[in-house]
């Protein structure tokens, strides 16, 4: 074979690379299910936390909240409870739910001071 | 006659098929902005339970139905029973009347205004106009409901807003688990005769003060020659209160409920005649209720 024939096999071997990156980046990625929550999006999981917000207004609970803040992983719930605030403030949430929102932050605070 | 090009056919078909066991499987796309409809079934339950937990606190019915939505569950009121359910046989009797409350009002809705939280406390503060503004949840996409309670914030005192008039008045939501000391009533015990029904059977229906149906209540029968209990709550599709039993001919059964509860005596199944003139036997339909 040729040199400029090999060329051409490599050129089309690296075509074909690319046709399946695009193909199953792109055309047909993988499918995901069974996810965990810190893959949710950013407005969703911001209003994970406003639900647990609410719901400790009424519970004053903090350690069920840091609880259900935990299905987030390996950051503090103080630190999701911030991040979750963060993200009202520069999206525009009502006042009263980042009122609640700050009030869970400092919740998740002391709790975090006190718990082991 | 030209050769078909084969080693060019064959290193496409290489490059793509390594191409497509890299986007594949060696590295897929790593899913960060996934919506809560793709989570695990646990984490769907933990959505679900705080959810129930937010709409106990808030009352706010359009934005929990908007947030159960997300889940992508067919029927958002039988998932959040069968949680229920798990939920009691789990010891959480708080978390599952969380579940059960949302359900029973989703299913028949409720008249009662969301809860808006306003009293708060800032120092340094002092308040001028407040208005609040309660607007129904947009769609799942605008999830931050616009609930604007806008304490306007100045200096020097520590100040509790107070609602305007058109304010809703805070609700409890909360049903507490029926406790040993509240007994429940016999309130009606009906005579069943319908064909369409398995014979002898035995419904007992249970409702706590506010006619909320109670799951997880056991339920104490006893014949001449022995005795079961059972429990409400194992068919929700029939109400989370409901539970039945299928009783012997020509026995005489006496039931009350396991926490204390007047006590229905002489259930012998009752013969009944359809229309096509052939007997059978019926049941009962017996109703509890905490006073």
């Amino acid at each position: 074979m040729k040199p400029i024939r090999w060329i051409f096999v490599i050129v089309t071997f690296l075509i074909g690379i690319g046709a399946g990156l695009a193909y199953g980046w792109i055309i047909d990625p993988v499918e995901f299910f069974d996810l965990t929550p810190d893959t949710l999006r950013a407005d969703y999981k911001s209003d994970y936390v406003l639900m647990v917000a609410e719901a400790y207004r009424l519970e004053q609970d903090p350690g069920t909240a840091a609880r259900r803040l935990a299905v987030f992983g390996a950051q503090s719930p103080s630190a999701i409870a911030s991040d979750a605030l963060d993200y009202a403030r520069t999206n525009g949430f009502s006042d009263s739910d980042i009122l609640l929102l700050q009030e869970l932050v400092t919740a998740m605070q002391a709790w975090s001071g006190i718990s082991p | 006659m030209k050769r078909f090009p084969w080693s060019f056919l064959l290193a496409l078909l290489a490059g793509l098929g390594l191409g497509l066991a890299y986007a594949w499987m060696i590295s897929p796309l790593r899913l960060t902005d996934s919506e809560p409809s793709v989570l695990r079934v646990d984490f769907k339950d933990q959505f679900r339970s705080v959810i129930a937990a937010s709409y106990a606190a808030t009352g706010n019915l359009p934005r929990a139905e908007a947030r159960l939505s997300l889940l992508g569950d067919p029927d958002p009121i039988e998932a959040l029973n069968a949680q229920a359910q798990r939920t009691i046989s789990s010891g959480d009797f708080e978390g599952a009347d969380q579940l059960a409350a949302l359900a029973a009002d989703l299913e028949h809705g409720t008249n009662q205004p969301p809860q808006v939280f306003i009293t708060s406390t800032f120092e340094d503060a002092k308040p001028l106009n407040v208005e609040v503004t309660v607007t129904p949840f947009p769609s799942p996409e605008g999830i931050p409901l616009q609930l604007t309670g806008m304490p306007e914030i100045f200096e020097t005192q520590i100040v509790e807003t107070q609602p305007v008039p058109n304010t809703p008045t805070p609700r409890p939501t909360r049903t507490p688990p029926p406790t040993q000391g509240a007994p429940f009533r016999l309130i009606a015990q009906d005579t069943v005769c319908d064909p369409n029904l398995p014979e002898r059977l035995l419904q007992v229906i249970v409702f706590n003060s506010s006619r909320r149906q109670l799951p997880g209540i056991r339920i104490v029968i006893t014949w001449d020659s022995g005795g079961e209990e059972f429990f409400t709550g194992l068919k929700p599709e029939l109400g989370n209160g409901y539970a039945d039993f299928v009783m012997f001919p020509d026995t005489s059964h006496a039931v009350q409920i396991a926490l204390g509860s007047d006590i229905a005596t002489d259930l012998v199944p009752p013969a009944c005649r359809a229309p096509n003139g052939e007997t059978y036997l019926g049941g009962y339909k017996l109703t509890f209720q905490q006073p």
